[in-house]
């Protein structure tokens, strides 16, 4: 089972190094991540003698909280991503909002396999620096182990 | 017209016909067609693309109710929380 270890980094506003358990509490379980449409769609669209767009990359956060994974709705814009479904996320602050639902590959850059996404749901991230919310749905393949006093994670899939 | 509004609605309209007939299989929906009834989510989005191409078409598994989406770091805006004081571990 291949395992990714993370050393999370950051600088504070000065510009100098911050210690990996400061970076980790402040930046969360990070990983780098290529999202593409998923692989039965991109499958059918190259035998159609169709192009794929260009994988998108960036960060997602691993985020144990979230029952979904989410995508950044112009990156899905950007992919040409057709959309599967609609969903209502509830939102304490302000009314409650319909999401396009789309179908994804994320490959973790330093992992050498992909993990399908078919319901990740479209959210404006990009404005956190984040591509993706890595969610249960797909850390339910996962394991996980966050260490925080050594400001590092570790993941495999 | 929101984006699958018609095939949601076509979807509601037959959920139960089509549950009696392929209970727990996805289904893929475009306009007002029923496209097929597939064992897995990855058969349903080959069918769909195969038949519309990159084009939006509606996949729900047959029986499954609505899921509650959680995502509590973009609902109560977490991702933009900066806290001035990290919590610590008491005790030994």
């Amino acid at each position: 089972m291949p395992i990714l270890n993370i050393q999370l980094a950051a600088q504070d506003p000065s510009g100098n190094q911050v210690p990996s358990l400061v970076a980790l509490q402040q930046r969360g379980p990070v990983v780098q991540v290529s999202v593409s449409v998923e692989q039965s769609i991109a499958q059918q669209l190259l035998a159609q003698g169709l192009s794929l767009p260009t994988p998108e990359r960036g960060f997602a956060l691993i985020d144990t909280g979230a029952t979904s994974t989410c995508i950044d709705d112009a990156a899905a814009t950007r992919l040409g991503l057709p959309a599967i479904d609609v969903v209502t996320v509830a939102s304490a602050s302000h009314a409650s909002t319909q999401q396009n639902v789309h179908p994804i590959q994320i490959e973790v850059i330093g992992l050498p396999i992909t993990i399908s996404a078919p319901r990740a749901i479209a959210a404006p991230l990009a404005a956190q620096g984040l591509l993706v919310l890595i969610g249960r749905d797909v850390l339910q393949h996962c394991t996980l182990f966050y260490n925080g006093p050594a400001g590092s994670v570790s993941l495999s899939v | 017209m929101s984006v699958l509004e018609q095939e949601r609605a076509f979807y509601a309209a037959h959920e139960a016909e089509w549950m009696a007939a392929h209970p727990s299989r996805f289904v893929v929906v475009k306009g007002e067609r029923l496209l097929g009834a597939f064992d897995s989510i990855e058969d349903a989005l080959a069918a769909g693309a195969a038949a519309f191409g990159p084009q939006s078409f509606l996949v729900r598994r047959l029986g499954e109710k609505p899921a509650e989406v959680n995502v509590p770091a973009l609902t109560l805006g977490l991702l933009r929380a900066n806290p001035q004081h990290t919590a610590g571990r008491s005790g030994s």
